[in-house]
């Protein structure tokens, strides 16, 4: 949460995107590229299976025709060995081997020339029209076709044994692609007489090549043993080109090389595989010989084809790589946008954090807190402490000395923190502002209620508890709106009977009532709000009045009680968090003001009698030896006082009673003044300003002003339905 | 409580003699009432043998200078002794009045 992870987050930031995706982009590569490979190779290998498997079936099948072709000639051989001998029995033998075997499309015996006297050529042919399928005969010996030139005559009297010819176009016959299978044949003397042939169609054999699919634009191609193209998805390539012709063909240096290549690897017999590009095409080469012909059969695939389906699945690979790592860098750039908005709710919540700190120092200053608040007076001890559950506190006390009253209060905002303590700054001004010049709390309560309840639009409310203590006579009033009872330590242990007025805030223009107590000598009062006796521990245990009760002790002090209280709670609700503001407001009433001696003057309310009090204080400061200009202030402040109870407490014509009683304490002589007039409050008076022009002065209050201003103390309170005023003067 | 009333030329003294007090305020209000009418004038106000002055005599002083003030005269208050003044210094009457 603090400042310095923030920042190196925010730094990381970038370079972790960017690592993350490299990472990403490495792995998903790598292993795309592992998962290639390995397919590659397979792929290869296995069209490399396909290939050689196609190409043995193919040769089987070719071979099995050629077998066909030999055994067919083999058998005819020694019948032709015969037949030699009888030229007019020659022509039956070739006619027999072509109707007896389908593959074979014509034959001849070729004589050698001049092995009969009287024929230099002789070679009867039949041939199968390939159309009609009707079997013809053709003599082979004329000057123009000069048989004995033939490949097909030369060869097997050369090699005294098969051979199997150069593909070629048959012109004289039935014009189509064949090949022919030649053999010597020896008479009985063991001389070579005549070249038996068998002519094949290749019209089969392109079937079978043709046949040969090992993918889709993979083709098949029979090559003789010179090199010439036998049979080839091209019809126009056949016999037109030999791959030498092809190599020259090529303009390029390196394509002409590998077709040399290729062709010299046909050429001598070899099987295998080469790779041959062609117009930037690559295709893969699978070549197999055959025995006895001497034909290379080969299966060309484009590259493309073998690993077509490769090619699908890396394209799709890809795609999955590009959308993953979208994805990727979506997920971070959101994830980012959230690092950014949590950065702003944390510094946010810094910059409210450091304000509620200042808010609880302004807080804090609000309500007094230099102990003890009113080290020279011995009639009171009195501590307060406030502890918030969270950093402002929705609790208050507050209390200040006014005419001889100790003004107090204590109260619980609903709810917690900042809009609580909002609400407690606001009750405690109006604490402040309405006990300025009310007295009675509750008129206090009744006025603060007012005006926390027209504001109220959150509805917070407050608990309150709001006393005045007549100092010297000891006399509390007080008012409750809907605070726990404070306890009240007279010699028992008594709560204090409280009425269920409502909490502050919730509806407007109630009327508070107010109560009263007397406190006696030694008499106190112990204020706290729910956070003491509900804090809870771990076990969910409240600390409750009885562990409050047991803490109390009337020979302790103020501070001790609260420094004692407070430690209870702590070690009660030990490691579990305090959930409340904890307040507490104790109160020792220790008035003695045991006086030397009292009088008493009882007068009505007639100005007349005014003589009277003028020569009951001029006794009193005479009997006392009281300085004449100090006995003179008194007799002006008394009789203030007096002239406006005359005046005004009672009615005009009812006569009502005055009683003046005078006390002389150890440094003071004090008038306490009794009507039971109309309840009034000098003390809650406004002052008068003095500094005012003759024509803006009022004529009127300059009494009160003189009385106030004279004595050391004034205070009212009103008790058993009577005004009762208490004039002090130290002397 | 006694009142002597005294004109010269262009002013009027007023003898205040005794306590002006609560009981005293209503008749010397009344001895000083004509004062009002001379009020345009000087009034010397001698209390140099005035013991005691209360909130309501001091009303009376206030009401004349009052009347002064509407009628442009002046008032002098003369020879208070220390209580009195003190009382003055309180209400602000000390600024209110030529104290002579």
């Amino acid at each position: 949460m603090k400042n310095g992870v923030l920042d190196r987050l925010k730094r990381w930031r970038p370079k972790t995107t960017f690592l993350l995706v490299l990472v990403a982009v490495i792995s998903l590569e790598a292993t795309a590229l592992v998962q290639y490979f390995f397919s590659n190779d397979g792929i290869r290998k296995e069209a490399f299976l396909r290939a050689e498997g196609q190409l043995d079936a193919t040769t089987a099948k070719i071979m099995d025709i050629v077998n066909q072709v030999e055994a067919a000639v083999r058998n005819t051989e020694w019948i032709a060995s015969w037949a030699v001998e009888n030229p007019d029995s020659l022509g039956a033998v070739s006619l027999r081997l072509v109707k007896d075997n389908p593959v074979i499309v014509g034959s001849t015996i070729a004589m050698v020339p001049g092995y009969y006297k009287k024929k230099a050529l002789f070679s009867p042919y039949y041939f199968q029209e390939p159309k009609t399928k009707q079997v013809i005969f053709k003599s082979l010996a004329t000057p123009e076709y000069d048989y004995p030139q033939q490949e097909w005559f030369k060869k097997p009297i050369e090699l005294s044994s098969g051979y199997w010819s150069e593909p070629y176009i048959d012109e004289g016959g039935g014009e189509i692609l064949m090949t022919t299978y030649s053999v010597p044949i020896t008479d009985r003397s063991g001389k070579i007489a005549a070249v038996l042939t068998a002519d094949v169609s290749l019209d089969w054999l392109t079937e079978i090549i043709e046949g040969v699919q090992v993918y889709q634009n993979s083709f098949g191609l029979l090559i003789s043993r010179g090199g010439q193209i036998m049979v080839a998805p091209s019809e126009t390539l056949i016999m037109k080109k030999s791959i030498m012709e092809a190599a020259e063909s090529k303009a390029n240096d390196e394509d002409r090389e590998q077709f040399l290549r290729l062709n010299k690897a046909l050429l001598s017999g070899e099987s295998g595989t080469m790779q041959i590009v062609e117009n930037g095409v690559k295709n893969d080469v699978y070549f197999s010989s055959m025995d006895k012909t001497g034909w290379s059969i080969s299966v060309v695939i484009p590259d493309k084809e073998v690993y077509k389906g490769l090619r699908r699945v890396s394209w799709l690979v890809k795609l999955m790589q590009v959308l993953g790592l979208s994805m990727i860098i979506l997920i971070i750039r959101l994830a980012t946008k959230n690092l950014h908005r949590i950065q702003a709710i944390n510094k946010n919540k810094e910059r409210m954090e450091n304000e509620l700190h200042i808010g609880h120092e302004i807080q804090m200053s609000m309500i007094p807190k230099v102990f003890p608040p009113f080290p020279e007076r011995e009639d009171l001890d009195l501590y307060a402490s406030i502890v918030p559950a969270k950093e402002v506190s929705g609790d208050l006390y507050d209390f200040y000395i006014r005419d001889e009253k100790l003004f107090f209060c204590v109260g619980d905002v609903s709810g917690k923190g900042v809009p609580a303590s909002l609400v407690m700054s606001v009750t405690r001004s109006l604490f402040r502002s309405i006990s300025a010049h009310e007295t009675l709390p509750d008129a206090i309560v009744s006025q603060m209620n007012n005006s926390l309840a027209d504001m109220n639009e959150t509805n917070m409310f407050v608990t309150f508890f709001c006393g005045v203590l007549d100092m010297p006579s000891g006399v509390l009033n007080y008012c409750n709106a809907g605070h726990n009872a404070p306890v009240f330590l007279n010699g028992k242990m008594d709560v204090l009977p409280v009425l269920p007025n409502l909490p502050l805030g919730i509806i407007k223009d109630m009327a508070y009532k107010g109560q009263e107590v007397e406190f006696k000598y030694d008499d106190s009062l112990f204020i706290y709000t729910d956070g003491l006796t509900e804090a809870e521990n771990l076990n969910h245990e409240q600390f409750g009045e009885e562990r409050m009760k047991a803490m109390l002790h009337p020979r302790r002090s103020a501070q001790e009680h609260l420094q004692i209280m407070q430690k209870a709670v702590e070690d009660f609700v030990g490691g579990a968090a305090r959930s409340d503001d904890l307040t507490m407001l104790f109160i020792h009433y220790k008035n003695i003001r045991p006086h030397e001696q009292n009088w008493k003057i009882t007068i009505h309310n007639n100005l007349k009698e005014m003589g009277l009090l003028t020569n009951f204080i001029k006794d009193i400061a005479k009997e006392k030896k009281i300085e004449e200009s100090v006995a003179s202030n008194i007799n002006l402040a008394v009789e203030e006082a007096v002239s406006n109870i005359i005046n005004y407490a009672y009615d005009k014509d009812y006569v009502g009673r005055i009683d003046i009683e005078a006390f002389k304490h150890d440094d003071s002589l004090e008038f306490v003044l009794k009507d039971s007039g109309k309840p009034f409050d000098p003390t809650a008076r406004a002052e008068v300003d003095t500094t005012l022009k003759a024509e803006e002065r009022k004529i009127g209050g300059l009494g009160i002003h003189l009385y106030k201003s004279i004595m050391d103390s004034v205070s009212y309170t009103r008790k058993d339905n009577m005004n009762i005023l208490s004039l002090i003067k130290k002397i | 409580m006694e009142v002597e009333i005294l004109k010269q030329e262009n002013s009027v003294t007023a003898k205040l003699i005794g306590r002006l007090d609560t009981i005293a305020s209503p008749e010397v209000a009344k001895a000083l009432e004509p004062l009002k009418e001379v009020a345009d004038k000087k009034i010397i106000l001698d209390c140099s043998q005035m013991e005691y002055i209360s909130s309501s005599g001091l009303r009376i002083f206030l009401s004349l200078r009052k009347e002064a003030t509407i009628k442009r005269g002046t008032i002098v208050v003369k020879d208070i002794n220390e209580d009195i003044r003190k009382v003055f210094m309180i209400t602000g009457f000390l600024n209110l009045f030529e104290i002579a």
